[in-house]
């Protein structure tokens, strides 16, 4: 079992109702659980689906079962299927240090579409996740999931995405043995292309400049969990 | 074999392991993954799943398994405990047989309830006892050996999980799973009040109340010895920490955060009632200074604080911190960051999770940048399109009219979403019980048009007794039935008005027209999509008296049979929206409020998000220049 | 001239909530906002535009009557007590059939064919029977139509509404049967205050006015007549002279006498505070007659006040092809109109001050206008 960055390791996903965030979440999961580490997620769903905004705390953690929802201030990267909700889950798990992937497309909430408030445009919300983060990568998943013929592929580009940038220790072949067992047969192909289109976006911006790992990288120590 | 599993889904599995037969409940979040996921595996385990019209029913359901010398499991979320609980009363005197498991799942902090009441309470209450997971292998663990006491002690035992455990996944090792056959058989002809072979009732009081009552001493003498009831920090701790629950999570990471583990003891109660007295006295010796965490209401507090009072000679006088002082928030959930304060302030350590120089400048970037994300009716729902039309008749009506509403999506309707319907909110089948007392009001003088609204599975669950009250009392409302073919909230699971059962196979469906025939109302049907020809027909119902129903019949938007496919092609004509230009202020947009319709800023016209939009076609007939086109989709 | 145009939300509290409304129907059809059921015009949501239409046609928000008239008619024509008047006459449909499905003389029926026959106008806007006692807005495109919708509704028929309707499709020329609060309404649209409805009332090309005591709420009517017969038999209404005091219910089985103490509370409480008796925004203006043969010959007969050329026209062409009879105007009969025409405006002006208990404060009607300052400042 690979030594985690930080430990216990805190993954945001967040998004908006009926995007699939609670199906991304588990697959992100069970790719982690699989090789060994003890994973708690947290979501907040149910009256949320309806049209309200949704996260998944993941905490992964090679010790022992965390609390399922991250404490403040201490996301170590946040996954967002929407740009404004990256920016919404900053304001209150953010920290210098955390990294953000976000999906450019944005999902208007009702009030929005009412009239009554203003979505702010796009390069307003990259600046504001610039000076909230350590890193930013902005994925168009969305555009990318319909030209492969479905929006909800969005999700699994976005897992692709995380495993380019080698935070964590998952790949290909982990979600190809995770999706095996829970998605239909035809569905197999089209999700690992998904996947790859992830993978790919984060190499083209990665290899532009910059480094993905984080500004300060820790090592931890295993916590023997005393019981 | 390890395995990421969801609270409940650990529940389900132990139930599994301990060789349950029978599973009733009602769908109620946070519990209905429970019998979702024994009902999948009903047919390889061969076990007989229910959704049970109601939650007392399917207690019933539960209890006749085990006076049959079988082990059932009825779960249930907060609310379904208060529905099944005269029976649930009645039954803790009567006692069991086969090992029979009450599992209630609460929702502090309201994430998907009208309130945030506890269960807990009715273990004490009713006198059964009650056990709370503190993690996902608990859950697991825990469930399968209440099994095993409730059939020790020969009494219903309940088994108490919090969404945030429910909901929650984390890794939980597996058991291996029993492999005996079941028979069922109820004897009855042994002598009266035999438990094993004589009639199964509560009477006489005089004989079963203290026969009850010895078997929760039966329970606590076993809660002294329970694994469950953990301990870990040093011997003499500054402060100890009693927690139960999820709260476990949030006070190890509490602790963890603060560097505490030197300092504080962290006494995990699995078994909260009755308490373990002997066990909860050493730790109490321990120390000074003690701290209950909990959700919602101070149960666990409570109990501590009277056995501190009862052993006070013993124990000396402690300092209680908690709810009641105010450490411990009285409302809402907890998490890791409440107990960190409640630390930190008792401790004196300080606590700071966000460093005020990001928290500052996040909060001024991030602030004006995050709409919020009102709660809405998905694309495509039936509802948003049945109170369009019933807001435009009582508006019509002129007579100040209103609507009591019911538990569902369709509670929505007190909000914009739903162009604020909705008056009056309480629970399953209280919105046709009100109007049921508003529609006799007239006496008084009351001239308001009284409206009731109900979903399909509410009606079945709550809101027939409501109905009949109604139509023998000659009250004067009009019920609207939104029947969107089944428990959508929840989690589109199916009741009795359905032809399919929980288990997949085919069932005979009650047909909730005729049934309303039959009790004597004026009853009719509509598709809530034909806009006009809805709101005429409720126009006109709410002019005639006595007790009329109007089923609003049309499926879910997240169906299975539905979901997906776009029945229209929708699309705005440009040359025909004039946006801000058109007297309309924007009706479609700023009332209609659909998420697939959306206001372009840039050209200042609304258009549809192809990607959003369900394809119901309702927004064509709501635009004043017909500008929403709809097309049969290919 | 000057007009303070405001939103949907000062009508709903300056008219809905304050209970000015009279159903005119001058606010519908102008955008999906309100809609007129029943005789009611109701707010179906709320809209949060600063100035609308519907603030700006009503007649029941602040207007200037006294330079309105001046701005509409010839001011030689002004008389205080009762408007523009170039004539007045006692007429009567010359075809007894004609006479027979109308109210009174017919002769309102008798003018709005003539003018569609003539193509003075292509649509006539009518008060028709929908459901029981309650009348809907009608446009009628034959001359034959009008005859068949020649009775007197008392319940408001929101005609105003239709005009909208029909005015938004453009290319008409439209006539109207118009309540004094409807003239007000249009005529208020006249004065073209908001740009995008401006062409609209170009279509209109006939107000015939009717004169109006007040209106019944339909709910409270029907339920009061409902203990008294079977509504299905009802066949039509009528308001004798004053010193009658009832109201004539018309039914298949005969005509019934109802004391107007029991219909007074039925009246729309928008009327009492209403200064208008002879439709003074109009072309012509019809009401029943007063002779002195008594109310037997004169309920066959109607009064009519001619307030404009187009309407002394359209008169003088009825005359001419002998479509309408005409008889001598006994002597008393303009002075008694107009006393009985300030009476209402009385009335309306006590019941503003009892409501604002303030003379210079009339709510919708201007406190310096010459006929109503007077009476405000002198409450007998």
């Amino acid at each position: 079992m690979e030594m985690l960055i930080q430990d216990p390791y805190n993954i945001i996903m967040a998004g908006v109702g009926g995007q699939g965030n609670v199906m991304a979440s588990r697959v992100l999961s069970n790719m982690l659980s699989m090789k060994g580490y003890w994973i708690t997620i947290g979501e907040t769903f149910g009256a949320s689906q309806r049209g309200g905004s949704v996260m998944s705390h993941i905490r992964v953690s090679a010790t022992t079962t965390w609390s399922p929802q991250i404490p403040k201030g201490k996301a170590h990267i946040v996954i967002a299927l929407e740009p404004v909700e990256a920016i919404r889950i900053l304001m209150t798990y953010g920290n210098r240090d955390v990294n953000v992937l976000a999906n450019t497309r944005p999902i208007h909430p009702v009030s929005v579409i009412a009239g009554e408030y203003n979505y702010p445009n796009f390069e307003d919300v990259k600046k504001a996740l610039e000076g909230m983060s350590s890193h930013v990568w902005l994925i168009d998943a969305t555009e990318e999931a319909m030209k492969l013929g479905n929006p909800i592929l969005s999700n699994i580009i976005m897992i692709g995405a995380i495993s380019g940038l080698g935070l964590l220790p998952v790949g290909l072949k982990d979600f190809m043995t995770v999706i095996r067992d829970t998605f239909p047969e035809k569905l197999l192909d089209v999700n690992r292309q998904a996947f790859e289109i992830g993978r790919e976006k984060v190499a083209k911006q990665t290899s532009g400049g910059g480094s993905p790992a984080p500004k300060s990288p820790k090592k931890v120590e295993h916590q023997r969990k005393a019981k | 074999m390890r395995v990421l599993l969801m609270g409940n889904e650990a529940i389900a599995r132990g139930a599994l392991e301990a060789g349950v037969n029978v599973a009733a409940g009602y769908p109620g979040t946070p519990s209905s993954e429970i019998i979702e996921n024994l009902s999948r595996v009903a047919k390889e385990r061969n076990l007989y799943v229910e959704w049970s019209t109601n939650e007392k029913i399917s207690l019933e359901v539960a209890a006749a398994a085990s006076f049959a010398k079988l082990r059932a499991i009825c779960p249930m979320k907060q609310n379904g405990v208060n529905v099944a609980s005269d029976f649930l009363l009645h039954l803790a005197g009567s006692g069991t047989r086969g090992g029979l498991v009450l599992v209630s799942c609460d929702d502090p902090g309201a994430l998907s309830s009208a309130n945030e009441g506890e269960s807990r309470h009715f273990a004490r209450m009713v006198e059964i006892p009650l056990l709370e997971p503190g993690d996902f292998q608990e859950a697991k663990d825990m469930t399968k050996w209440a099994f095993e006491l409730s059939e020790k002690i020969k009494n219903v035992v309940m088994v108490r999980s919090v969404t945030r455990m429910s909901h929650a996944s984390g890794n939980v090792w597996f058991g291996g799973l029993p492999d005996k056959e079941a028979k069922a058989a109820f004897r009855f002809d042994g002598p009266l009040l035999d438990p094993e072979s004589g009639s199964v009732s509560s009477l006489p009081v005089s004989h079963s109340h203290p026969v009850q009552q010895g078997k929760i001493k039966k329970a606590q003498e076993i809660f002294e010895e329970s694994p469950f009831n953990t301990y870990q920090g040093p011997k003499k701790p500054e402060l100890l920490v009693i927690t139960s629950s999820v709260c476990n999570l949030y006070c190890r990471e509490a602790i963890h955060l603060l560097g505490l583990k030197d300092r504080v003891g962290l006494l995990k109660l699995g078994t909260t009632w009755p308490l373990p007295l002997k066990l909860v006295k050493k730790y109490l010796l321990t120390t000074d200074k003690i701290l209950i965490v909990e959700e919602v209401i101070p149960f666990l507090e409570e109990s501590v604080k009277i056995l501190a009072a009862e052993q006070a000679r013993e124990i000396g006088i402690k300092t209680f911190y908690g709810k009641k002082e105010g450490t411990i928030p009285m409302t809402g959930e907890l998490n890791a960051d409440l107990v960190a304060s409640a630390f930190s302030k008792i401790m004196g350590v300080p606590y700071a999770p966000m460093e005020p120089e990001y928290e500052k400048s996040s909060k001024a970037a991030g602030g004006s940048m995050t709409p919020g994300r009102d709660l809405t009716f998905c694309p495509g729902c039936p509802h948003r399109a049945s109170y369009w039309s019933i807001h435009k008749a009582l508006q019509l009506d002129n007579r100040k009219g209103f609507v009591c509403g019911d538990i569902g999506c369709y509670s929505l309707g007190l909000y914009p979403a739903g162009f604020r319907a909705v008056k009056t909110h309480h629970a399953m089948g209280s919105g046709l019980g009100l109007a049921s007392g508003f529609g006799k009001l007239d006496a008084f003088g009351l001239d308001q048009t009284v409206m009731a609204v109900c979903g399909d599975s509410t009606f079945f669950h709550a809101a027939l007794p409501a109905l009949v009250n109604a139509i023998h009392n000659r009250a004067n409302v009009t019920l609207v039935v939104f029947d969107n073919g089944g428990t959508a909230m929840t989690g589109f699971q199916p009741h009795p008005g359905l032809t399919v059962n929980a288990m997949g196979q085919e069932a005979p469906n009650l047909d909730i027209a005729r049934i309303c025939e039959a009790m004597g109302a004026k009853v009719e049907t509509r598709d809530p999509f034909e806009l006009e020809e809805t709101r005429s027909t409720l126009n006109r119902l709410m002019e005639e008296e006595g007790t009329k129903v109007l089923i609003l019949r049309q499926i879910c938007a997240l169906s299975p049979e539905k979901k997906g496919k776009k029945r229209y092609t929708m699309r705005v004509e440009e040359t025909r929206c004039l946006g801000d230009a058109c007297s309309c202020n924007r009706l479609c947009t700023r009332i209609f409020r659909c998420p697939g319709l959306v206001w372009d800023q840039g050209k200042k016209k609304s258009r549809i998000d192809e990607v959003i939009c369900a394809g119901c076609g309702v927004c064509a007939d709501i635009c004043p220049a017909s500008a929403i086109i709809r097309e049969e989709a290919v | 001239m000057e007009m303070n145009i405001m939103g949907q939300k000062e009508l709903h509290k300056e008219v809905r909530e304050a209970q000015f409304c009279t159903g005119c129907g001058a606010c519908v059809n102008l955008c999906p906002y309100q809609a007129s059921y029943r005789d009611e015009v109701i707010t179906l949501h709320p809209c949060d535009l600063k100035e609308g239409g519907c603030y700006a046609f009503c007649p029941r928000t602040p207007t200037d009557l006294d330079a309105l008239k001046k701005r509409l008619f010839d001011p030689k024509d002004l008389m205080p007590e009762i408007g523009a008047m170039k004539g007045f006459y006692i007429t009567r449909a010359a075809d007894a059939k004609v006479r027979a499905k109308g109210q009174h003389g017919g002769t309102v029926t008798t003018l709005m064919s003539l003018a569609l026959q003539e193509g003075v106008i292509d649509t006539a806007i009518l008060a028709d029977e929908g459901q029981t006692l309650l009348p809907q807005g009608t446009a009628v495109r034959d001359p034959a139509g009008v005859r068949k919708r020649g009775k007197s509704r008392f319940v408001v028929s929101p005609n105003v509404a239709e005009f909208n309707r029909l005015a938004k499709e453009g290319g008409k020329k439209i006539g109207i049967v118009a309540t004094p609060c409807q003239g007000l309404a249009l005529a208020k649209m006249r004065l073209k205050p908001l740009v995008s409805y401006a062409d609209r009332i170009d279509q209109l090309k006939l107000v015939i006015g009717l004169f109006c005591g007040w209106a019944l709420s339909w709910r409270n009517l029907v339920a009061l007549l409902r203990k008294k017969t079977d509504l299905a038999e009802i066949e039509g209404m009528d308001i004798p002279p004053s010193k009658y005091h009832i109201l004539q219910v018309y039914t298949k089985k005969g005509s019934m006498d109802i004391s107007l103490d029991e219909i007074n509370p039925c009246v729309r409480g928008a009327c009492w505070y209403c200064p208008d008796l002879t439709g003074e925004f109009s072309d012509i203006s019809v009401g029943s007659a007063r002779l002195s043969e008594g109310w037997e010959e004169a309920k066959g007969w109607n009064q009519v006040i001619v307030r404009t050329e187009r309407g002394q026209q359209l008169l003088d062409l009825a005359r001419e092809r002998g479509l309408l009879e005409f008889r001598e105007v006994p002597g008393g009969n303009l002075k008694k109109l107009k006393t009985a025409s300030m009476s209402k405006k009385k009335t309306a002006v006590k019941n503003l001050i009892l409501r604002s208990r303030d003379p210079q404060n009339l709510f919708y009607l201007d406190s310096k206008d010459p006929v109503l300052g007077t009476l405000a400042r002198r409450p007998e």
